[in-house]
């Protein structure tokens, strides 16, 4: 899904010159451009927006009152303020308004374009799915209980919308200036959709009460009112590259070391690293040469103070542990579960 | 080199040794079970590459486990079964390590003389 960055500023030649020195970045994202606030509020009625750069000094509705705005109503959109009169003040108040990054003019448009794409990748940084039933994978995520951001684009009208999930919950509900059931309703009546996960809700505020399956089931039955066919299963089939969300997966190491081994069991971190993978494979490979099977774990004693134990994976989970940690009794642990 | 590792070769369920250089090269080997290809036609420098900067590492398997130590001249990897005491492994291992030394050049008149 291309995003839409929406860049704020009343300096025409300066949109003009973002706008132009963007366009070798129009694989990565499209440029929306706004004169003021109030401007760029109508932008976000009408289109998805994945990002919004702008300007502070403004007529009519200046960068700090568009930043409240946007962080009331559009709390996942990320801002970058950018600006001609910079003072540690006004990057205190910027970022305690919510920007996620200060730029003071002049810049250079590439480090701008890096701040832009590093931003948003954050986006789909869950996996994109393509062609899918928009109610049958909202109901893995009510089932996995995840905490996620889900944006979504209707394949036949090309229409855009996002669902906001805690613990498994729907919050939230955005399609162009409908919010709440209305937008849920709406998106859920999508047949084919193409999604991107983002991991975590910026959204604290519940807004849909009803219950997800009554709004699923009342979208399917205003399909089948209007003729609609039911997505066929296959439909799954077409999964690009969705990744389940490792969070999910290190909270599950974590709960069950923690419930064998004791709150002090010396663990000190969980995290995904893929600079692990190539040792690993190597690892992995000399134990099927011997003989030995699948590798499941490995514990790594490089001097440092922690140690490390690795688990392959798609990406390989690491585990640093201090010398408190009682060793063969985790291995013993982590190797029983799998 | 046998006897050094005999202590290592005689625990209950270790099947078999080997001794890498820090280039990859199978030094020495000892093992207790057939294996479908010969180790010394397979090229170990990646594996032993990815053992780079590991002091001691316990590989768990589905089917067995390599316990491995780095000593000054090479790697010592120990093929084992799943319910080998590891404390007894590393002990075993810290022994023979001072035995896994370069050779050092005899410095003075002490060059010229046999040693008893």
């Amino acid at each position: 899904m291309i995003k839409n960055v929406l860049i704020v500023d009343d300096d025409r030649e300066m949109l003009l010159a973002l706008k132009q020195g963007f366009r070798k970045y129009e694989d990565a994202f499209e440029v929306l451009l706004a004169s003021d606030g109030l401007k760029a509020i109508e932008n976000l009625k009408k289109s998805m927006i994945s990002m919004v750069v702008t300007d502070l000094k403004m007529p009519r509705m200046d960068g700090f009152e568009l930043l409240g705005h946007i962080r009331e109503h559009y709390p996942d959109i990320p801002v970058i303020v950018i600006t001609g009169y910079s003072t540690p003040e006004m990057e205190r108040l910027a970022r305690e308004g919510g920007a996620v990054g200060y730029i003071a003019k002049p810049f250079l448009i590439e480090s701008l374009a890096r701040q832009i794409i590093t931003t948003l990748r954050r986006e789909s940084e869950g996996g994109t799915l393509h062609n899918v039933s928009s109610g049958m994978f909202i109901q893995l995520i009510e089932v996995e209980q995840k905490t996620c951001t889900i944006r979504l684009e209707d394949k036949v009208t090309g229409k855009k919308g996002i669902l906001f999930f805690h613990e498994g919950e729907l919050l939230d509900a955005r399609v162009d200036d409908l919010q709440g059931e209305a937008a849920a309703y709406e998106i859920f009546f999508w047949d084919h959709v193409n999604l991107s996960i983002q991991n975590g809700c910026a959204l604290k505020e519940r807004r849909i009460h009803s219950e997800m399956q009554h709004l699923i089931l009342n979208a399917a039955r205003r399909k089948d009112e209007e003729g609609a066919e039911e997505v066929p299963l296959s439909a799954m089939a077409e999964v690009e590259s969705y990744e389940p969300d490792p969070s999910l997966n290190i909270k599950r190491i974590k709960d069950k070391i923690v419930d064998e081994l004791g709150p002090n069991c010396g663990l000190e971190d969980i995290y995904q690293d893929k600079t692990w993978d190539n040792r690993v494979m190597h690892l992995s490979g000399a134990g099927e040469f011997l003989n030995l099977g699948e590798l499941i774990l490995g514990y790594v004693d490089k001097g440092d103070a922690n140690d490390y134990i690795l688990i392959p994976g798609e990406m390989t989970t690491v585990i640093a542990v201090n010398p408190k940690c009682p060793r063969d009794k985790l291995l013993q642990t982590l190797s029983e579960s799998g | 080199m046998r006897e050094l590792f005999n202590d290592i070769l005689n625990m209950e369920g270790v099947r078999g040794l080997m001794f890498f250089s820090f280039s990859g090269e199978l030094i020495f080997k000892e093992l207790h079970q057939a294996l479908p290809e010969e180790p010394e036609a397979r090229n170990w420098s990646l594996f032993i590459q990815s053992l780079a900067g590991m002091r001691e590492t316990d590989l768990i398997f589905k089917k067995g486990r390599l316990y491995i130590r780095r000593t000054e001249i090479g790697y010592l990897v120990v093929l084992m079964g799943l319910f080998v005491p590891i404390a007894m492994m590393r002990l075993n291992c810290d022994i023979v390590m001072p035995a896994l030394k370069p050779a050092k050049a005899v410095k003075g008149f002490r060059r010229f003389f046999k040693t008893k």
